[in-house]
């Protein structure tokens, strides 16, 4: 296993590894994958997609006779997490896809993680089954039940080993607590409870009680129509089980304590960058909206994600972040076409290395890019389909702004925008990413010497 | 000049979207459906803070046709891309908005218009009239979503200078249908009375704006958006 701590990204060359999904032309809707998240281990990768089904691949194990293959990943499991459901009250379609999922911490031999879509938080249990016990007194090897008058003889039921199952349980169904669309969930380090986010709402719960949960984060006015701001993400603290922050659509991340209050309205710490009235437009508003917020797992920093950037802040600097990183600013003058097609609204999320120093994100034309914190020097690399020989080396694209366009660049306009990378995960230790790409996992790793 | 066809254009855009996020499946998105209408109050914003410049068309509809001076060009743009409607908040305010002036036209009180205070009877009766209309199917997603993001307020001053910018151009496209028109109306143009079925007409775009919270209180602009009143009404 190659430690990913403390690597400098310069010295990273990022290698495809893998790819899941079909190539089709024309994509069902059903297969976009919808989030992208490794367990804690990094040992499993689950995927979510807009039809409501959840795929779990795991890691196999390395093997000394490939030492080239360092652990693929093959499907471990796929299950259907959520259906299309109609709420004849309100006349209104939920959609089955996967808003989130997040993995618990492994306490046994079964995994668990928590899947959502707009309404309903479900803990799946994940566990292998590769025995079956044989030689039942009451069934016959059908299952079928005997007459017990027919039995002569007792014997004690034994385990046989049989082919590996894999088997997904809904073990509990959190559902009726939200009104509006579930954004976010997170797992408290506590292991205990963990919270779910709507647009207005936060409400915490108790992995063991599905038929209340607290509200602890209510921005919802008396009057709707005073209405400004919604909330567009939120994340527990990895070690303090009673802090946890939630981001805006103001551009804001208020960071809560649960010990202060049993409703969190009052925030401990406000975090809000002044605008630069220089960039001010018609779609500043939106272009600041916060489309994710995450936890470094030190703790000691938060990472944000808007239209154009991605930004770190300190949790003890409150009034501006302490990095700013620019991810597509050359769409700074295209926005009114990206708000015609919608693109603009699009929800980007971001991601940290295991050791923070390596942060991520998406972008369009099936870019993503990587700064590294230390260095300040970034990379653009794309997950294409040409790229997608084994082991091969990713090579760093460049978008042309203006003026002449080189060989190996892309101009602004050229783009496709119907390829965009809006969730990716990083391998808790290692350096291995997942990339979904519409309805495409890519696994790239760093190279092998 | 820029600004505001860039704005009027935005304001398009941003109505155009509002309109189909009904039909969306999962239900009406509150997060994106504010920011539209954040996008929306700007753009508007910016549309009337331009001082005497005359409305020019949309850059669809501009394709021949040179920016005039006022009236803007009077021709079947304007029909096609629908004159921003300015928001609205709660029906309190209607009374400083053009309802007072439509009101006063209406009774053929043409001098009485340019800022006067409202009759009191009138503002009521449309405003009673739009919130009959409110029970439609149009408010019904808004009620059931409990969702309509805050429409932003509307200095009657801005609604000033959308009247006497627009009513001239708007005049001509709209005829006979554009009841409620201002003191700026040509002599001789009929105004119809403001009856229910105007009222409809006129109201129902508004509520589907109201879906965000904004109350499109300019009845003339409003009126003038004949192929949203009839897709709107039809839904």
């Amino acid at each position: 296993m190659i430690p990913g701590f403390g690597s400098l990204m310069q010295d990273v060359l990022w290698c495809f590894s893998q790819v899941k999904g079909t190539i089709d032309v024309g994509v069902t809707e059903a297969d976009i994958i919808s989030t992208v998240e490794f367990n804690h281990t990094g040992e499993l990768l689950a995927t979510g997609d807009k039809g409501g089904r959840v795929v779990i691949f795991q890691r196999e194990q390395e093997s000394k006779n490939q030492p080239h293959r360092r652990g693929e990943y093959n499907v471990y499991s796929t299950f259907q997490s959520h259906e299309p459901e109609f709420d004849y009250l309100k006349s209104l379609e939920i959609e089955e896809k996967i808003n989130k999922i997040r993995w618990l911490p492994q306490q046994n031999a079964a995994y668990f993680l928590l899947s959502t879509n707009d309404k309903t938080v479900k803990l799946w249990k994940v566990s292998e089954r590769d025995k079956r016990p044989e030689g039942y007194n009451l069934k016959d090897e059908d299952g079928r039940l005997r007459d017990p008058s027919m039995i002569t003889m007792l014997r004690v039921p034994v385990l046989r080993p049989m082919d590996l199952m894999v088997e997904a349980t809904p073990r509990r169904v959190f559902a009726n607590a939200h009104t509006y669309h579930i954004n976010s969930i997170s797992v408290n380090s506590d292991y205990e409870t963990y919270m779910s986010a709507d647009d207005l709402r936060i409400n915490l719960w108790n992995f063991e009680i599905t038929n209340q949960s607290f509200n602890i984060v209510d921005i919802k006015p008396a009057n709707m129509e005073e209405l400004t701001e919604v909330i567009t993400a939120a994340e527990f603290h990895p070690h303090h089980c009673n802090t946890f922050v939630y981001s805006s659509s103001k551009g804001t991340i208020r960071l809560c304590d649960m010990r202060t209050a049993a409703l969190c309205d009052r925030h401990a710490k406000f975090f809000e960058e002044p605008e630069d009235p220089s960039n001010r437009s018609f779609f500043s508003e939106i272009i600041s909206s916060i489309s994710d917020v995450k936890f470094s797992h030190s703790g000691r920093y938060i990472m944000t994600r808007d239209y154009l950037t991605v930004k770190v802040w300190d949790l003890n600097m409150e009034n501006r972040p302490i990095e700013t990183y620019q991810v597509h600013d050359y769409l700074r003058s295209k926005l009114c076409s990206l708000y015609e097609n919608d693109c603009i609204f699009d929800k980007f999320e971001c991601v940290w290395n295991g050791s923070d120093s390596v942060i991520m994100t998406g972008s369009y034309n099936n870019f993503f890019r990587m700064f590294d914190r230390n260095t300040k020097r970034d990379v653009t690399l794309e997950a294409s389909r040409e790229n997608s020989k084994p082991r091969a080396i990713l090579k760093p694209r460049k978008v042309c702004v203006g003026g002449k366009r080189r060989k190996d660049e892309i101009s602004v306009d050229s783009l496709d925008f119907s390829k965009k990378i809006l969730h990716t995960a990083w391998h808790p230790s290692e350096n291995i990413i997942a990339v979904a790409a519409t309805n495409n996992l890519y696994i790239f790793q760093d190279k092998v010497n | 000049m820029e600004f505001k066809l860039e704005a009027h254009r935005i304001v398009s855009i941003s109505l155009g979207k509002i309109y189909s996020a009904r039909g969306q499946r999962g239900g009406l998105k509150l997060h994106k459906n504010l920011l539209v209408s954040l996008v929306l109050r700007s753009a508007r914003q910016v549309y009337l803070s331009e001082p005497g410049c005359p409305p020019e068309p949309p850059p669809a509809a501009a394709a021949a046709r040179p920016p005039e001076e006022e009236p803007a060009p009077r021709t079947a743009a304007w029909a096609a891309e629908p004159p921003p409607p300015p928001p609205q908040d709660e029906a309190g305010r209607d009374c400083q908005g053009p309802r007072p002036r439509r009101c006063c036209c209406g009774e053929e009180n043409r001098g009485g218009c340019a800022g006067a205070p409202p009759p009191p009877h009138c503002p009521r009766k449309r405003s009673a009239g739009e919130r009959g209309q409110a029970g439609s199917p149009v408010k019904k997603p808004r009620r059931e979503e409990e969702e309509p993001p805050p429409p932003p307020p509307s200095p009657p001053g801005e609604q000033e200078d959308m009247e006497t910018s627009n009513v001239a151009s708007l005049i001509s496209i709209f005829g006979s249908s554009f009841s409620g028109l201002l003191s700026k109306e040509p002599k001789g143009r009929r105004r119809p009375p403001l009856d229910g079925g105007e009222a409809a007409a006129g109201t129902a775009p508004a509520e589907a704006a109201a879906e965000t919270g904004q109350i499109c209180c300019d009845e003339p602009v409003l009126r003038t958006l004949n192929p949203w009143s009839t897709a709107i009404v039809a839904f």
